[in-house]
């Protein structure tokens, strides 16, 4: 006897269908799954096996065979236990007429245990969306009700396999297996952490206004202790509100990679810190079975960077692609993903490997030899991602006390959100999200110089040796600075600001 | 080239001198005991260590340590390069070195020596340079440089750089005295300074075998050289423990004056000069405090009338601030700021100080390290 299931799979970061056809034959009793199936897949079987059994069903000892097609696309994760289990009771006619009938307007998801209850699986999310235009009704574990809810497709929600069968034989009504509906929760917003609540750093939290209303990568540089993960952590909530679309997206993500918790529908932005110690597969993703890295779980919300510096180059490098496409594309040997990264780089590192140069208290140790390396370990082609770099420096106790209440992040964030409005306007008819990521030709068509310019960006090379090419930078950070303050065209004094916030000092020590 | 030593002896002098456990004086006195170096070499350890009373080990050390490199080699490799080396008995080895008790036994020259009444000043300090050292290192050594005096240094990163640069600027001749071999550059950064240096009549030298690696110990032992060609010997920056003071220690040890720079006592980097000034050294404040101390009979053609002693060289005039920069330079004072502390002092917002701070800057009145402003004195 043969049956066809529907199922789905992810790839990237999308999902497609997948139907699991069983086919059980005389022969020697067998059970083999073909179809690109990963190890977890394979490992279904034992599981599958001994959820038949302990459902009440028997399991033919008859020569099974399972297909997963489309064939030549690998298959990860382990909801293929429940519709190949179902897939093996239908084909040994042990479900009636009607129940079959049923079974082929599912598309079913789910992990089993041995006892042949359902648990939940990562990936639910996206395998919905992407198969609601098959419009089947889904079967999904309880423990993922709520994305289902999320996906605003039709679902079920057995406990086990057993109570599954019996609602497709109609001995138990619908509401049995569904849930009543409730509409989706949303993540509460997480209290905010307010700008105000951090001392001084005014230079830094000009920069952060500027960054999160350009979406521009900032770089923070500053000794031990002056505050440079409390203003990161801040970042976020100045940054405008997930839109609902972006909030879906990030959530797809993380179904994939079974970090929703109590899944829900995503509505702050991330914040990702990983430590300097990540490996490159882990930040960027991939793995013989790709999976999204940080900067992916990073994507529209923020990736920060402490001890920048300390990250091994390889890691810092492999950020590059990110950073210029807003995606990252693993390719290997058995197939190419992408996976979304747009993400807002926050990166902190100390001046130097001690950490006191600067510091009016403490000497520094280090040789300058020492400084060099540890500033050459932020590669050009990085830099060059990065628009803004600011030094922080220690807050003194006096000024620190006349200090007046600085803006509040609410207060910061009216300001991006009407820098962002103005970039909306501007790049309505194109890709282009923000002034960050312009193209050179919007670059030239919306950053105008004023006049005067000249004598400034001279002096700029002349005196700070900016090259040619941060040329670029600058006028998208102006362009920036010119929205905040909603003005029409870039004006020299935003210019002069943005000299600011120039790369780090390349020279080498001796240079005079 | 002095015919009274013959070319076998000078390489055997080459040789004995690529032992550097000894002070140079002790080989002098083992050449003089033995009559000539070549002697030296023709013994076994035992018999060296009997007749020197030296112990077997370092005998034997010595010894080996002397046939690990090829005169022969060394002489080419030096030649092809344009240097040369000298023994204290040829003419060309400087006079003031000779007169130095541990004058080296070989000395490799790369370029053009000082005449022997050549007003040389050494100038050393730190190579972890605060902008203060940067600013009076340059000023000094521009003010030197034209008055004709020949500038000694060590061709190290820091303080020596920046005097040795500000000569070569004017194009006017410099003496570096290195702690690697003259076939080596270090720091690989200054091989271009090295450059400019020779072309502008100035001489690299080292007592080290040609191409001998830098190592921490080679540094005291070449500023002894540095002391010894120079009169006075001036100390810019360096902290309490480092390299500069240990060139003055050597240069008092050799009778030569020594002078310091005084500077912050909150820096740790101005803590060597200002405990030499404890000690009595000589206080600079403007080049003519080093001019009077170039004995005699160096002064002629120099260049001495334009500096008069002045107790503070007055700053650039400030007419041309608009009264917004006066209060930024007023708020700056004698301190390092960063942009904040500025922007609280005017009552400024962070854009306004932003635009302030780099026109100041770029008309050179302020210069910004690490984030940190402070006054562009010079």
């Amino acid at each position: 006897m043969l049956s066809n299931i529907c199922t789905g799979a992810i790839k990237g970061i999308e999902g497609f269908a997948v139907s699991v056809e069983v086919d059980i034959a005389p022969g020697m009793p067998n059970l083999a799954v073909v179809g690109l199936p990963d190890a977890e897949v394979k490992e279904s079987k034992e599981r599958v096996t001994a959820a038949i059994r302990n459902s009440g069903f028997d399991f033919p000892l008859k020569r099974i065979t399972v297909n997963l097609s489309p064939a030549e696309l690998r298959k990860s994760g382990t909801q293929f236990d429940l519709p190949i289990a179902l897939g093996i009771v239908a084909a040994s006619e042990q479900l009636s007429e009607t129940a079959r009938e049923k079974l082929s307007n599912l598309l079913v998801l789910g992990e089993l245990a041995l006892d042949g209850s359902l648990r939940p699986c990562a990936g639910v999310l996206p395998m919905l969306i992407s198969c609601k235009k098959l419009g089947k009704t889904a079967v999904i574990p309880p423990a993922n009700a709520l994305e289902g809810q999320i996906s605003a497709a039709p679902f079920i929600t057995p406990h086990t396999l057993r109570e599954l069968a019996d609602y497709l034989e109609e001995k138990i009504p619908l509401s049995n297996v569904q849930l009543s509906y409730v509409p989706p929760t949303e993540e509460p917003l997480q209290p905010i952490l307010d700008f105000s609540e951090v001392k001084g750093q005014a230079l830094a939290k000009r920069a952060l206004e500027i960054a999160a209303a350009g979406g521009h990568n900032v770089l923070m540089i500053g000794l031990p202790g002056t505050g440079k993960s409390m203003l990161a952590k801040r970042f976020p909530g100045i940054l405008p509100p997930l839109t609902q679309e972006e909030s879906l997206e990030i959530t797809k993500i993380y179904s994939i990679c079974n970090l929703l918790g109590k899944s829900r529908l995503l509505t702050n932005r991330p914040f990702r810190d990983p430590h300097h110690t990540i490996s490159n597969v882990a930040l960027i993703g991939g793995g013989s079975t790709p999976r999204p890295g940080e900067v992916s779980l990073a994507h529209n919300g923020v990736l920060f960077l402490d001890e920048f510096a300390e990250f091994s180059r390889s890691a810092l490098e492999v950020l590059r692609e990110p950073l210029e496409n807003g995606q990252v594309t693993i390719s290997r040997a058995k197939e190419t993903v992408s996976y979304p990264a747009r993400f807002t780089l926050v990166a902190a590192m100390n001046p130097c490997p001690c950490g006191n140069l600067g510091n009016p208290l403490k000497p520094c140790t280090c040789s300058p030899m020492q400084i060099n390396r540890y500033k050459n370990r932020i590669s050009g082609p990085l830099l060059d991602r990065i628009d803004l770099t600011v030094n922080l420096n220690p807050v003194k106790f006096t000024d620190w006390k006349q200090e007046t209440q600085g803006d509040t992040s609410a207060q910061i964030r009216a300001r991006v959100l009407t820098a962002r409005e103005i970039q909306k306007k501007r790049f309505a008819q194109t890709a282009t999200t923000a002034n960050a990521f312009m193209t050179p030709a919007q670059i030239k068509q919306f950053c105008p110089l004023p006049p005067g310019a000249d004598r400034i960006l001279e002096a700029a090379m002349r005196k700070f040796g900016l090259s040619a090419r941060s040329l670029d930078k600058i006028l998208k950070t102006a362009r920036t600075i010119a929205d905040l303050e909603n003005k029409e065209n870039i004006e020299t004094k935003h210019l002069v600001e943005v000299m600011q916030y120039r790369p780090l000092d390349r020279k080498g020590v001796a240079d005079l | 080239m002095n015919l009274g030593i013959s070319t076998e002896e000078r390489l055997a002098r080459i040789r004995l001198n690529a032992f550097l456990y000894f002070r140079a004086d002790w080989l002098q006195r083992l050449v003089d005991i033995f009559g000539s170096a070549q002697e030296i070499l023709k013994q076994d350890a035992n018999t060296l260590a009997r007749e020197a009373h030296l112990n077997p080990s370092t005998a034997a050390n010595l010894l080996k340590e002397a046939f690990t490199i090829n005169p022969q080699e060394e002489w080419d490799k030096t030649e092809q390069i344009g240097g040369h080396i000298y023994v204290p008995e040829d003419e060309e080895y400087p006079q003031s070195l000779r007169n130095c008790k541990e004058a080296p036994i070989a000395l490799y020259v790369l370029g053009k020596l000082p005449t022997e009444n050549q007003a040389c000043v050494g100038l050393v300090g730190t190579r972890k340079i605060t902008p203060y050292g940067r600013r009076v290192a340059q000023k000094l050594a521009t003010e030197l440089a034209q008055c004709g005096v020949t500038i000694i240094s060590g061709l190290a990163r820091g303080v020596d750089s920046v005097c040795h640069a500000a000569a070569v600027k004017l194009k006017k001749p410099t003496i570096g005295v290195i702690g690697t071999g003259i076939g080596r550059c270090y720091p690989p950064e200054n091989r271009e300074l090295e450059k400019a240096l020779l072309a502008c009549g100035g001489a690299v030298l080292s007592e080290l075998p040609f191409n001998r690696p830098p190592n921490a110990f080679h540094f005291p032992r070449r500023n002894r050289l540095i002391a010894a060609l120079s009169q006075p010997v001036v100390v810019i920056e360096g902290e309490v423990k480092s390299g500069a003071l240990i060139t003055a220690k050597l240069a008092l040890e050799q009778g030569k004056d020594v002078l310091a720079v005084p500077g912050s006592i909150d820096s740790p980097q101005s803590g060597g000069p200002n405990e030499l000034i404890r000690q009595g050294a000589g206080v600079v404040t403007c080049v003519a405090d080093i001019l009077d101390y170039i004995p005699q009979a160096s002064r002629f053609g120099l260049d001495l009338h334009f500096f008069e002693h002045t107790v503070q060289t007055p700053a650039k005039p400030e007419e041309q601030l608009s009264p917004r920069e006066h209060e930024v330079m007023q708020a700056i004072a004698d301190g390092q700021l960063s942009l904040d502390q500025i922007a609280l002092a005017i009552k400024a917002d962070v854009p306004e100080t932003a635009s302030l701070l780099f026109e100041l800057e770029v008309k050179g009145f302020l210069a910004c390290e690490n984030g940190l402003y402070s006054k562009n004195k010079f």
